[in-house]
């Protein structure tokens, strides 16, 4: 019957009360096990969100970029009452008269496009489109090449003697990829077919055309040296507006058009992005202090839950201390006595409250802190998909349940220091009158 | 056998109660030789307990000497009184004070752990005094399970426990009935008559008074004969 036994007796002899209190302190001690994985969970989730939304405004800022410093100028749709009264949809221009837009400032680039419209008996066909396939802007503007192959391959640079052409013009031909068609009095491959519904240049509307190089197209339509768009770039986003002006200036009659509901979906893009990166900053920001908070409740609780029962416990054993300072109990063995039995109910807590940590861990996470709100990753996200809602798994591991045990016998010690001191001070012929 | 055990000498002790002082006890001088059996009787609030609790180093004078087998023990320092608490005091009480989570048998050794006695030795110890004390067979059952005289046998065994050079009893027949007084009043005398022990006895009543064979009255701070 050692001073363990003696604890032990003391703890479970107000059984109610000892079970009250190691619930109490249990909880606790749970809650202490579980917040910090469930930052770390929570840290780790935010960071993928992060870098989610990263990669994906990359993704998208890339494709959107693209198209966003683009420029479009042409000349108006003429209404021209010639033998045919058709209205002239794609107005000529000579491309050397043109040679002044690739002197303006912040312009990269400035790629000719001949489209020309065909008709046989009242009834329109299609477009022979024009595309200068040079390597430099073939490979720095992919934009100008048709979009959506859904059969074949897109045009390349250097190609000559092959078309892509829109699946309804397609249809209109009776040909399919590597099949051979005549347009305007040549031959031509065709290399692959664009789906319906395709965006093409700034417009996204059925282009209904046969894409080739553009020399091919001014051969065939008589228009050796001329184009009836250019596709102006602009260095950055930033400049397309400046550029516009310039372009407004010097070719008034040109009408200019922007990429802007692109360039404004670039800007939103990246405006959703920042809000959204930061509202998961918020909510790490508030993670973190909501868990510093709670912790600090939880470890003042348990020391002070330690305290006040052994404090009473001390108070209602006064008479006892005087019995055994009597029976020649010394100061160390009462403190010694008090602090056990302290340890001893914070450490049964401890296990109590780790076993319940491990059980409950990660509905208890997300019980005790903020998480990540998932409205607004599904107005960004686009490809990859929609961001779980699911909390974070917690996983309680052995350094967790160290720290649990450890947070046990030093809150014990501290919360029953005082208590036990004060036992250790009872003088002892007080003690023998008490009660 | 004509050794001095106890010498008490210009014993005063003052208790502060606010502005009014209590002084049960004023210049009071005692001697007690070992093996002697002493009463002590006294009104009540007269101090006798107060006396007591300071030969049994609970309390301290406010001045005089204690000389407890030479050692002045009014001087010593709580780091060594708990030492002649343990080794040369055993106390009886008159609500026998038993620990209630410790059986009979654990209260007797609980005395002599303090002691740093081992394991084997104190519980040979603890039965053999239990047997002395009419208890064989009761070791296993704690306080609440004993009657009132059985458990102030088991205070008497533990008093006993480390040998003590004084045992020192506050009115230990005071909540008793009476076939329990005679018994126990029997059980101190037969210590002291066969073993020798040195006990130095409180009470209120004559009768038990009687069976120590010297018997002191305590009146106005002082012992008078
Ligand atoms: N700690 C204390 N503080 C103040 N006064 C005290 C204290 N202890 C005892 N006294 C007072 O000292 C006087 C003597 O008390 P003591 O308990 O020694 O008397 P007693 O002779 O044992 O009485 P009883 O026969 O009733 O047990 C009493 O007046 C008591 O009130
Ligand atoms: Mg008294």
């Amino acid at each position: 019957m050692g001073i363990l036994t003696r604890a032990t007796r003391n703890i479970t002899r107000r059984k109610t009360r000892a079970l009250l209190v190691i619930a109490a302190l249990s909880l606790a001690l749970a809650m202490l096990i579980i917040l910090p994985p469930s930052i770390t969970a929570n840290q780790e989730a935010a960071q993928k969100v992060i870098d989610d939304l990263t990669a994906d405004v990359e993704k998208q800022a890339l494709k959107l970029n693209m198209v966003a410093t683009q420029i479009d100028c042409y000349l108006p749709i003429v209404l021209s009452f010639d033998s045919n009264t058709r209205p002239i949809l794609y107005p000529l221009m000579n491309v050397t008269d043109y040679a002044g837009l690739s002197l303006i400032p912040d312009v990269t680039a400035v790629i000719p496009i001949l489209r020309q419209d065909q008709w046989a008996q009242d009834e329109y066909l299609y477009d022979v489109y024009g595309i200068p396939l040079d390597a430099s802007f073939v490979d720095g503007f992919p934009s100008i090449l048709p979009s959506n192959i859904t059969a074949g391959r897109n045009l390349q640079a250097g190609d000559r003697g092959v078309v892509v052409l829109q699946e309804i013009v397609a249809n209109q031909f009776g040909v399919d990829v590597g099949g051979t068609v005549n347009i305007l009095g040549q031959n031509f491959k065709v290399v692959g077919i664009q789906g319906r519904g395709s965006y093409q240049g700034l417009n996204q509307y059925n282009v209904t055309a046969a894409y080739m190089s553009l020399e091919e197209a001014q051969t065939i339509t008589n228009t050796t040296g001329q184009a009836t768009t250019f596709h102006v770039f602009a260095n950055s986003i930033d400049n397309v507006g400046a550029i516009a002006n310039n372009i407004k200036a010097a070719y008034p009659s040109l009408r200019v058009e922007l990429a802007t509901s692109v360039i404004n979906e670039a800007l939103d893009l990246q405006s959703r992005a920042n809000n959204r990166m930061q509202e998961v900053q918020n909510t790490m920001n508030q993670i973190q202090s909501t868990a510093i908070v709670e912790i600090s409740l939880v470890v003042a609780a348990q020391g002070a839950i330690i305290l006040l029962i052994m404090l009473y416990t001390v108070r209602e054993r006064t008479r006892e201390i005087g019995i055994l300072k009597a029976i020649g109990a010394s100061n160390t063995t009462i403190l010694g006595q008090f602090m056990l039995e302290g340890v001893l109910l914070s450490l049964i807590a401890g296990i109590i409250g780790i076993a319940i940590g491990i059980v409950v861990a990660s509905p208890l996470a997300y019980l005790l802190l903020p998480h990540l709100n998932q409205i607004g990753f599904d107005l960004i996200l686009t490809e990859e998909g929609i961001l779980t809602s699911v909390p974070p798994a917690v996983t309680i591991t052995p350094q967790l349940i160290l720290l649990g045990v450890g947070a046990a016998l030093l809150l014990g010690a501290l919360g029953s220091l005082y208590p036990a001191w004060r036992a250790a001070r009872i003088r002892p012929a007080e003690a023998m009158r008490y009660e | 056998m004509n050794e001095v055990v106890l010498k008490i000498e210009n014993l005063t002790k003052t208790y502060k109660l606010g502005k009014r002082d209590v002084q049960p006890l004023t210049d009071l001088n005692l001697e007690v030789k070992r093996g002697e059996f002493t009463a002590i009787m006294g009104p009540s609030g007269s101090g006798k307990t107060t006396l007591l609790n300071i030969i049994g180093c609970l309390d301290k004078p406010t001045s005089g000497t204690v000389l407890l087998d030479k050692v002045d023990v009014a001087r010593l320092p709580e780091s060594q009184l708990y030492k002649i608490r343990r080794d040369k005091i055993g106390f009886i009480f008159q609500n026998f004070n038993l620990l209630p989570y410790l059986n009979a048998r654990e209260n007797i050794e609980l005395a002599m752990e303090l002691a740093g006695k081992f394991k084997e030795q104190r519980k040979q110890r603890a039965l053999k005094l239990l047997a002395m004390v009419g208890l064989s067979g009761r070791e296993q059952h704690r306080p609440q399970r004993l009657s009132q005289g059985e458990q102030q046998r088991v205070a008497i065994a533990r008093a006993l426990a480390n040998d003590p050079a004084i045992i020192l009893a506050d009115e230990p027949t005071g909540n008793l009935d009476k076939n329990s007084k005679q018994e126990i009043v029997k059980l101190l005398a037969n210590l002291n008559q066969k073993q020798g022990a040195t006990i130095i006895m409180v009470t209120h009543d004559e009768q038990i008074a009687a069976h120590a064979e010297r018997m002191l009255f305590l009146n106005d701070g002082k012992i008078i004969k």
